[in-house]
């Protein structure tokens, strides 16, 4: 009997075999004020938090000519000193009630992410609106917070290289376009950034008319309207019109940078080309294609040179998608000795999945591996409200979460062939860039096209 | 006469439920005023408890007392013929009526007309902007969690939550640094790789295949103390799951060739977080250096000649030993019951057998008894200072006062070190702290990234006076209660994932003895006193109780 139940029981609790992700935004509700602030607001109360991001359209892309990190310094002043509050009593506030508060750049927006203890949303608001019209921007707190990113990358370049090397693949990749910026400066052009600069930027960048407020949490969806409305709707637009950035070039051929780190015992490897931007039209079937080249453990990439080869710790592919394409890239890296072995693995396995495709059984793994991580990506209230960010930045609708779901089970086999076909870069059209011993690799790593070589001491990304 | 028959006639059952259909339209009321704040949160109690005296006063009364023509008067005085007790039995059925219509009315109308408030007091422009969520309700254990030890000693902690169609699994291996000694060092964290290389029903690799076919993603980690596996999959895959975690218990392959082809993937992670990170290099000194006797001296990933030559024989017996059922803890968290859990884990891990326990670490970290120094001479164009002090264990109370303390010192830009060594004086670019909290006496630790060219010495000097400062000055009320602001809104945060729930359920209940500690942290830390956190800085830095590493380029003077 006891074992009749139990078999009972266990059909019941597996008759779903498939993976099924019910998966759809919050309701939420978007207001529009008159000075051109978006708001969008949802209530949620499984715990006590509240979570906000505030989005100014437009970051690093706007960064002058030379004064790459303008637009990630002003981000860090807004932290420096707001309202009545120096920095010291603006840090004290916020981390007095158990808060977390922090603005940074990105290419195209300044994000100020936050959060809170519900009992703490009035403070929230206060301080959020604070920053954001009321900046101090002190000159001494400039001064110090320029120099301390600039030794910072200068440390970055001592602990764990890897991090760098999207600012030099950037670069190198993009060349002058905006989305070549390093987001945090270099050495260089941090030091050429003067406290005039970051003033004209914050007239000129920030303002209403930019302006998105995404905020999610335990509060009165109405009353956390009206104090918004209050707080942000007499407010300016910002001075300078906003800047649009045009669609870089896909790379044809192949070229070399090599940055060199005498006495490195791995190589960190980062090759790329132009990809797609986030409006990608067959998102599903490019995110199950990477998936299985290289966005899981059992991908492509992660079994052959990790799991089979031994090669590397990791091994990766990653899509960078913004308003216009960006980036395609493999990421890995190897002991010094290997560096070549592992390169020419990678381009056998971008040339095989170009080839190949991918088999229907393994679309049907990376639809399970996709719609079963995905649930996870908005569980708390902060990841619901950067979401909701997102789409109104990018002018995306709901159905880009809601939809989801349904496109990946419409995907097939055909269809992410032609859409590798389209986004994947032939390994003939590769950039590569390098950080190693540039005295050991030099010559064997010359075969893949013209080499650009500089030193990870220089002062900048850009060869 | 029957006492039955008497209580009808006295009308006393009458009044009686009279009594019950008034006294639940007042508790109905009391609700309503207490969740629309015109009554405060106690009313509700009071009211019960008034409405339960009340209860055999009234039976009493009725039985007594009788109505009559000429007012009340006691039953026994009442001549019989002229007793009225019928028309009152009446009107009181219909006063039972009609109160039971209006309460009726009441809830029908409730359900019909969700958006109804009892008050609305504020104009609409002054809505209050404050929590919903009832904290005091989620004071204590939640019901919903439960547990269960298996026979073979396996331990299984559930607790469900169906926000997200989403599972957690961890399981919790007592193996960790503090389990190997001189030649096996980094055994530990090898297995942590090898646990996904093969059983003798599944090939290397289709572990992960199989999980990441079925939905789920998996990871690992290993610490001085613990090999922890983590599952996070959709609720259709729990079975596939459970399946793979009983196998790999069960049926690990040790195949020689696979062993060494892991043994370069360990090597690769090595160079990555040590030998290729200047903070690595240092913390693996530091640890070295701080312990002389008790195994937490060794690297986690193991010296570099133990991952080169440990033996077949080690990894079997290793394996065999810690990682039996009754070396493990398993958590669930996410959308599951714990019936299905158990049934579940009946069938697949019952039949893995329990084996003898582990030898216990029976080394005691002799007391230090003078400042220790460690210097690294590399590339790199900002020294580094690590500074560490030997503290408590897990479970050891003076840990949570630490805990305080530490966000006192180094949590936010509002801390002490920040503000002082990273905004004022600008003698360090970043200044962070931990504290290793483990089944044994720990580290609490402090690293700082310098500018090019600091003066290190003089950085040291100003921090250990500043940490001096505490033990004799003790720290402020505020700062107190800021501490205990991050600490109680961190354990939100954590609650508010399956992931955060799990991780959380399970350090409290491998590290303290139960998940229900977990619960109690924000009462904990209400109770802990500026004077705890003085007496642990006190305990804690002094010179002869602290290590310290440099690290900077071979030129440069200290």
């Amino acid at each position: 009997m006891a074992r009749t139940l139990r078999l009972v029981a266990l059909v019941l609790c597996f008759l779903a075999v498939r993976v099924s992700a019910d998966v759809s935004l919050p309701d939420f509700e978007r207001v529009e004020l008159d000075n051109g602030v978006v708001l969008l607001i949802s209530e949620k109360h499984d715990v006590p938090l509240v979570g906000l991001e505030a989005t100014i359209r437009g970051g690093a892309i706007q960064d002058p000519e030379g004064m790459n990190g303008l637009a990630n310094l002003l981000a860090g002043m807004l932290e420096k000193g707001a309202g009545e509050r120096d920095a010291a009593a603006f840090a004290e506030a916020v981390d007095a009630v158990g808060g977390v508060l922090s603005a940074s750049a990105g290419l195209e927006s300044l994000r100020v992410s936050a959060d809170f203890m519900a009992r703490d949303a009035e403070l929230l608001i206060e301080l959020l609106t604070d920053m954001l019209r009321r900046p101090t921007l002190d000159a001494d707190e400039f001064e110090k917070l320029r120099d301390r990113s600039i030794n910072l990358i200068k440390a970055a370049k001592g602990s764990d290289p890897g991090n760098l090397l999207p600012r030099y693949g950037n670069a190198f990749l993009f060349v002058d376009h905006p989305y070549g910026n390093p987001v945090g400066g270099s050495e260089d052009s941090l030091a050429r950034i003067t406290h005039d600069d970051l003033l004209a930027f914050y007239e000129d960048r920030v303002g209403a008319d930019r302006l998105i407020i995404s905020v999610v949490g335990d509060f009165n969806a109405e009353a956390m309207k009206s104090r918004l409305t209050a707080a942000f709707g007499d407010w300016r637009s910002a001075a300078a019109e906003a800047t649009v950035v045009p669609v870089a070039q896909k790379v044809a051929g192949r070229r070399v940078l090599l940055v060199d780190k005498p006495g490195a015992t791995q190589t960190y490897i980062w090759l790329g080309n132009l990809g797609v931007a986030v409006d990608y039209p067959k998102r599903a079937e490019l995110n199950l294609a990477n998936t299985v080249f290289g966005g899981r453990f059992t991908s492509m990439l992660n079994n052959e040179l990790r799991v089979k080869a031994g090669l590397t710790y990791s091994a990766r592919s990653v899509l960078t998608r913004s308003a216009k394409p960006g980036s395609v890239v493999i990421r890995t890296f190897t002991e010094t000795s290997t560096t070549t072995e592992t390169i020419d693995m990678a381009l056998e396995l971008l040339e095989k999945l170009r080839k190949s495709g991918i088999d229907e059984e393994m679309v049907e793994s990376a639809r399970n591996y996709v719609m079963g991580q995905f649930p996870p990506r908005l569980e708390t209230a902060v990841q619901l409200a950067s979401q909701l960010a997102v789409l109104e930045l990018y002018g995306l609708d709901a159905g880009y979460v809601d939809s989801y779901v349904e496109a990946l089970m419409a995907a097939d086999a055909e269809g992410i062939a032609t859409t590798i076909d389209d986004v994947y870069p032939s390994p003939d059209d590769l950039v590569f860039v390098l950080i190693g011993d540039a005295g050991t690799i030099r010559d064997d790593i010359s075969q893949y096209g013209p080499l650009t070589e500089m030193s990870i001491q220089e002062t900048r990304f850009r060869p | 006469m029957s006492l039955f028959s008497e209580l009808r006639r006295r009308n006393v059952l009458k009044v009686a439920l009279l009594y019950a259909v008034t006294s639940l339209l007042i508790v109905w009321i009391v609700d309503h005023a207490v969740s629309g704040e015109v009554a405060p949160i106690w009313a509700k109690e009071f009211v019960l408890l008034l409405l339960a005296i009340g209860f055999p006063v009234a039976l009493i009364f009725a039985w007594v007392y009788e109505i009559t023509p000429e007012g009340l008067r006691k039953g026994v005085d009442v001549d019989q013929t002229q007793s009225i007790v019928y028309k009152t039995g009446q009107k009181l059925n219909a006063a039972v009526a009609v109160l039971a219509v209006l309460g009726l009315a009441a809830i029908v109308g409730e359900r019909l007309l969700p958006e109804f408030e009892l008050v609305r007091l504020e104009p609409v422009e002054e809505i209050p902007l404050r929590p919903i969520y009832d904290s005091s309700e989620s004071v204590g254990v939640p019901r919903e969690i439960t547990a269960y030890t298996m026979a073979n000693g396996l331990r299984i902690v559930v607790w469900p939550d169906h926000d997200i169609p989403n599972v957690v699994m961890y399981n919790f291996v007592r193996a960790g640094g503090r389990n190997e000694y001189p030649g096996i060092t980094g055994l530990s964290h090898f297995f942590e790789h090898m646990m996904f290389n093969g059983t003798s029903k599944h090939a290397p690799g289709e572990f992960d295949r199989i999980m990441e076919a079925a939905g789920g993603a998996n990871n690992a980690y290993t610490s001085n103390d613990l090999t922890v596996y983590q599952d996070w999959f959709p609720r259709s895959a729990l079975k596939t799951i459970i399946e793979l975690e009983a196998d790999r218990l069960q049926n690990l392959a040790i195949d020689p060739d696979v062993v060494e082809s892991e043994r370069n993937v360990v090597y690769s992670e090595r160079r990555l977080r040590i030998d290729n990170d200047n903070d690595g290099r240092l913390y693996e000194q530091m640890l070295a250096n701080a312990f002389v006797a008790h195994p937490y001296q060794f690297p986690v990933i193991g010296w570099p000649s133990d991952i080169e030559n440990w033996t077949q024989e080690d990894l079997e017996s290793y394996f065999t030993t810690y990682y039996a059922p009754n070396n493990c803890t398993m958590i669930f968290t996410g959308a599951v019951s714990p019936e299905e859990i158990f049934l579940l884990a009946e069938q697949y891990f019952a039949p893995i057998p329990r084996q003898k326990p582990p030898p216990p670490v029976r080394t005691v970290e002799p007391e230090q008894s003078g400042e220790r120094r460690i210097l690294i001479e590399t590339d790199a164009e900002t020294p580094l200072l690590h500074v560490a002090f030997h503290a408590g264990s897990a479970s050891d109370p003076e840990t949570r006062h630490m805990q305080l303390l530490l966000n006192i010192l180094v949590g936010g830009d509002s801390s002490r070190l920040h503000s002082l060594l990273v905004e004022q004086e600008q003698l360090a670019l970043s200044v962070g702290g931990m504290q290793m909290e483990g089944f044994d006496p720990g580290l609490v630790y402090f690293y700082l990234t310098l500018p090019p060219g600091a003066d290190v010495a003089a950085v040291e000097a100003r921090l250990f006076e500043e940490l001096e400062r505490v033990a004799v000055e003790g720290v402020t009320g505020a700062e107190l209660e800021k501490a205990r602001n991050i600490i109680l809104a961190d354990y939100w945060r954590n609650l508010s994932t399956i992931n955060g729930k799990a991780a959380a359920l399970g350090n409290y209940e491998v590290f303290t003895g139960s998940y229900e500690n977990l619960f109690s942290l924000p009462e904990d830390v209400n109770n802990v006193t500026v004077v705890d956190l003085q007496a642990v800085a006190r305990g804690a830095f002094r010179r002869n109780n602290m290590t310290v590493g440099v690290l900077h380029a071979a030129d440069e003077e200290t």
